[in-house]
C-alpha cells in the first residue's frame, strides 16, 4: 500500500511537471502573437490561457483515451507484469518532460506529442522488444514535420494576402475593416463552432457529418458575423473621434478585438490536444496501480483533466510569463493584423489538418504561419536560419526521449528490482 | 528562458537606416554652414566645421557597415534585399559627395568670385532640400512597412515626388552658374575650379535623387 501510495505521488508529481511544462513551451508560444502585438496583456494572457486550456481540457480533451500509449505499443503485452507498465510510463513521463524542459530553456518549440511518443517507443523496446512496436505510427510524426509548417505558411499567408488586399490596401482601411470585419469575424466562428464539433463535442457523439456541420456552424457564425459589425460600429462611433477613423490604431485595435478570439481558441485547442500529453500517461499509472492490470483504454477522471488544465496555466504562470513579456517589451514586428493572421492562419490549418487526418503539431503550424506571413512580405525582418536549429529539435525530439526513456526505465529497473 | 518565434524575428535595419538618414542630414546642415564661413572667408572655422562632416561621415560609414554585415543570406525582409543595398549605397553617397565637396573648397582659398557667391548659396539652400527630405522619406517608409496602408504608400511617393523636383531645379541652377562662369570668367584654372565645384554641388542632390528613386522601387507593388 505504501509502495502504490509513493508511486502515485511521485506520478503526480511528475505529470504536473510534465503539464507544467508543456504550458511554459507550447502555451507560451500560443499566447506570444497576442502578447507581443499588445492585443492582451500578460495578465490576461495568463488567465485566458488558463481558462480556456483548462476549459479545452475538460470539455474537449480526451476522456477515454487509449493514446497514452499513441497506438505505438500495445499494453496488453505487458498486461502480465502491470508493474512494468507502470515504471514505463513514469520513465515515458519524466524523460518527454525533461526534454519539454530543456527545448524551453533554450527557446526551441518542441512538440509535446512527439516527446512522449518517443519515450514510449523507448520503454516500448526495452519491456515488450523492437519487433512489437509499431513502426507505422512514426511515419505520420516524420510527415508533420513538413505538413504542419507548410500548412501553416500557406493559410496563415494567404489570410495576410487578404487582409492586405482588402483591408491595408484600400482607399479607406476603417470602411475596408467594417465590411471585412464580419466577414473575418464569421471565418473564425465557422473555425471556432467546427472545431467544437468535431473535438469540443465529440463525447456529445454528435456524429455529425461536414455538411452536417457546416449548415450548423455557418448560419450561427454569420450570426456572430452581423452582430459583431453592429458591435464594432457601435464601439467606433461611441469612442472614436472623426480624425481618428481613418487611422492605422483604429484598424489596429479591431484586430486587436478579432485576436482576442483566436487566441482563446488557441488556448483552447492547445487545452483538447496537448494536455492529454500529461494526464494520458498519468491516467494510465492510476488506472494500473487501482485495477492492478493493464488496460487497452484508460478512462481519464474530469478532476485528472482539470488539473492537468490548470497545471499546464500554472507553467506558463511560472516560466512562461518572462517569455511573454520578453516577447511583449522586444517584438515590435507584430501587430494585431499579423497576430491575428498567424493565430487565425493556424487555427485553421489545426482543424483542416485533423478534418482530413493530416498530422500536426501546434506549435509547428504557428511557427510556419509567422513565416508564411513573412514570405507574403507581411512580417518585419525574419532570421530563417533559425528555422535550422527549429527543424534539428524536431528532428531530436524523437532519439533524444527515447534514449532518455530508456535510460530511466533501466535506472527504475534496476532501483526496484 | 527564451521564446522561440521572438529569435525568428531579426531586428530591422531600417533603424539603423534611420540614424544614417539623421547623419545626412546633420551633414547638410553644417555643409551649408561651412560654404558660407568659406564665402566669409573665414578659413579656421570652415576646417573645424570640415572636420566636423568628416567626423560624421565616418561615424555614418560605421552605421552603414553595420547594416551591410548584419544582413547575411536567410534574412527575410519585407523588401528586396539587392535594392536596399542600393538605397545605402546611395544614401551614403550624399555624404561622400558633401565631404569631396568641401575638400575641393579647401583647396582654393577665396575662390568663389563676388559675383557668383549669391548663385552659389542658392544652389546649396536647393542641394539641401531634397537631403533633408531623406530621413522624412526613411521615416515613412518605415511606417508604411509596419502598416502597409495605401496612405502612408502615398505619403512615401510624395516625399519621392518633391525629392525629384528640388533636384531638377538644383540641375536647372546648377547649368546657369556653369553658363555664367564660362560667359564672365577668363581664368582657365579658375574656370575648372568652378565647374568642377558645380558639379561637386549638384551631385549631392542627385545622389539623393537616386535614393528616393531606390525608394520608390522599394514600395512598389
Amino acid at each position: 500500500m505504501l509502495v502504490e501510495t509513493i508511486i502515485l505521488v511521485c506520478a503526480s508529481l511528475v505529470g504536473f511537471y510534465m503539464a507544467a511544462n508543456i504550458g511554459a513551451n507550447d502555451l507560451a508560444n500560443a499566447m506570444g502573437t497576442s502578447v507581443g502585438s499588445r492585443a492582451i496583456t500578460i495578465k490576461q494572457a495568463v488567465i485566458i490561457s488558463m481558462v480556456a486550456n483548462a476549459l479545452g481540457a475538460v470539455l474537449a480533451g480526451g476522456h477515454v483515451t487509449n493514446t497514452i500509449s499513441k497506438g505505438i505499443i500495445n499494453p496488453q503485452l505487458l498486461s502480465a507484469e502491470p508493474n512494468k507498465f507502470i515504471i514505463g510510463m513514469f520513465a515515458s513521463l519524466l524523460a518527454a518532460g525533461i526534454w519539454v524542459n530543456i527545448a524551453t530553456y533554450f527557446g526551441l518549440p518542441v512538440s509535446t506529442t512527439h516527446s512522449i511518443v518517443g519515450a514510449v517507443i523507448g520503454f516500448g523496446i526495452l519491456s515488450i522488444g523492437i519487433s512489437n512496436i509499431c513502426w507505422g505510427k512514426v511515419i505520420p510524426i516524420v510527415l508533420s514535420w513538413i505538413t504542419s509548417p507548410v500548412a501553416g505558411a500557406v493559410i496563415g499567408g494567404g489570410i495576410y494576402v487578404f487582409v492586405e488586399r482588402k483591408i491595408l490596401r484600400s482607399k479607406d482601411p476603417y470602411k475596408a475593416s467594417l465590411i471585412y470585419s464580419p466577414f473575418l469575424i464569421f471565418l473564425v466562428f465557422v473555425v471556432l463552432i467546427l472545431s467544437l464539433i468535431f473535438k469540443g463535442l465529440k463525447n456529445l457523439h454528435l456524429n455529425l457529418n461536414l455538411i452536417n456541420a457546416l449548415l450548423i456552424s455557418v448560419p450561427v457564425a454569420g450570426l456572430f458575423g452581423l452582430l459583431g459589425r453592429y458591435y464594432i460600429k457601435w464601439q467606433v462611433e461611441r469612442h472614436i473621434s472623426a480624425d481618428e477613423k481613418k487611422g492605422y490604431s483604429l484598424v489596429e485595435s479591431l484586430f486587436a478585438q478579432l485576436q482576442l478570439l483566436t487566441a482563446c481558441y488557441v488556448a483552447f485547442a492547445h487545452g483538447a490536444n496537448d494536455v492529454a500529453n500529461a494526464v494520458g500517461p498519468w491516467a494510465a499509472i492510476f488506472s494500473a496501480i487501482k485495477s492492478k492490470s493493464v488496460a487497452l483504454r484508460v478512462y481519464v477522471p474530469l478532476w485528472m483533466l482539470l488539473v492537468g488544465g490548470i497545471a499546464v496555466g500554472g507553467g506558463l504562470m511560472a516560466f512562461g510569463s518572462n517569455v511573454i513579456k520578453t516577447i511583449g517589451e522586444n517584438i515590435t514586428e507584430i501587430n494585431p493584423i499579423r497576430g491575428f493572421c498567424a493565430e487565425f492562419g493556424a487555427a485553421t490549418t489545426i482543424l483542416v489538418c485533423s478534418r482530413l487526418g493530416l498530422p500536426i503539431s501546434t506549435t509547428h503550424v504557428i511557427v510556419g504561419s509567422v513565416v508564411g506571413i513573412g514570405i507574403a512580405r507581411g512580417a518585419g525582418t525574419l532570421d530563417l536560419r533559425v528555422l535550422k536549429n527549429i527543424c534539428i529539435s524536431w528532428l531530436l525530439t524523437l532519439p533524444f526521449t527515447l534514449l532518455l526513456a530508456m535510460l530511466l526505465y533501466n535506472i527504475l529497473i534496476y532501483l526496484i528490482f | 528562458m527564451r521564446w522561440v518565434l521572438s529569435s525568428l524575428f531579426f531586428k530591422s535595419p531600417f533603424e539603423n537606416l534611420q540614424k544614417h538618414a539623421d547623419k545626412v542630414k546633420e551633414c547638410a546642415v553644417l555643409f551649408k554652414k561651412a560654404a558660407e564661413l568659406h564665402m566669409q572667408e573665414n578659413y579656421k572655422e570652415f576646417e573645424a566645421i570640415t572636420d566636423e562632416v568628416a567626423k560624421l561621415e565616418s561615424e555614418a560609414d560605421a552605421i552603414k557597415r553595420n547594416i551591410r554585415n548584419h544582413l547575411p543570406r536567410g534574412i527575410l525582409m519585407p523588401v528586396d534585399k539587392f535594392q536596399f543595398f542600393l538605397y545605402i549605397r546611395e544614401q551614403d553617397k550624399v555624404m561622400d559627395e558633401i565631404e569631396e565637396t568641401l575638400f575641393w573648397l579647401s583647396f582654393k582659398e577665396g575662390s568663389i568670385i563676388e559675383e557668383l557667391k549669391e548663385d552659389f548659396l542658392h544652389l546649396i539652400d536647393l542641394v539641401i532640400k531634397p537631403v533633408n527630405l531623406l530621413s522624412p522619406l526613411v521615416n515613412g517608409a518605415r511606417i508604411y512597412f509596419k502598416t502597409h496602408f495605401d496612405d502612408d504608400r502615398n505619403k512615401v511617393k510624395a516625399i519621392c515626388r518633391d525629392i525629384r523636383q528640388w533636384e531638377r531645379e538644383a540641375d536647372f541652377v546648377e547649368k546657369e552658374i556653369k553658363q555664367k562662369v564660362f560667359k564672365g570668367i577668363s581664368d582657365a584654372f579658375l574656370v575648372f575650379y568652378l565647374i568642377r565645384l558645380t558639379e561637386y554641388i549638384g551631385s549631392i542632390a542627385d545622389h539623393a535623387e537616386n535614393a528616393s528613386d531606390m525608394m520608390r522601387a522599394m514600395i512598389a507593388r
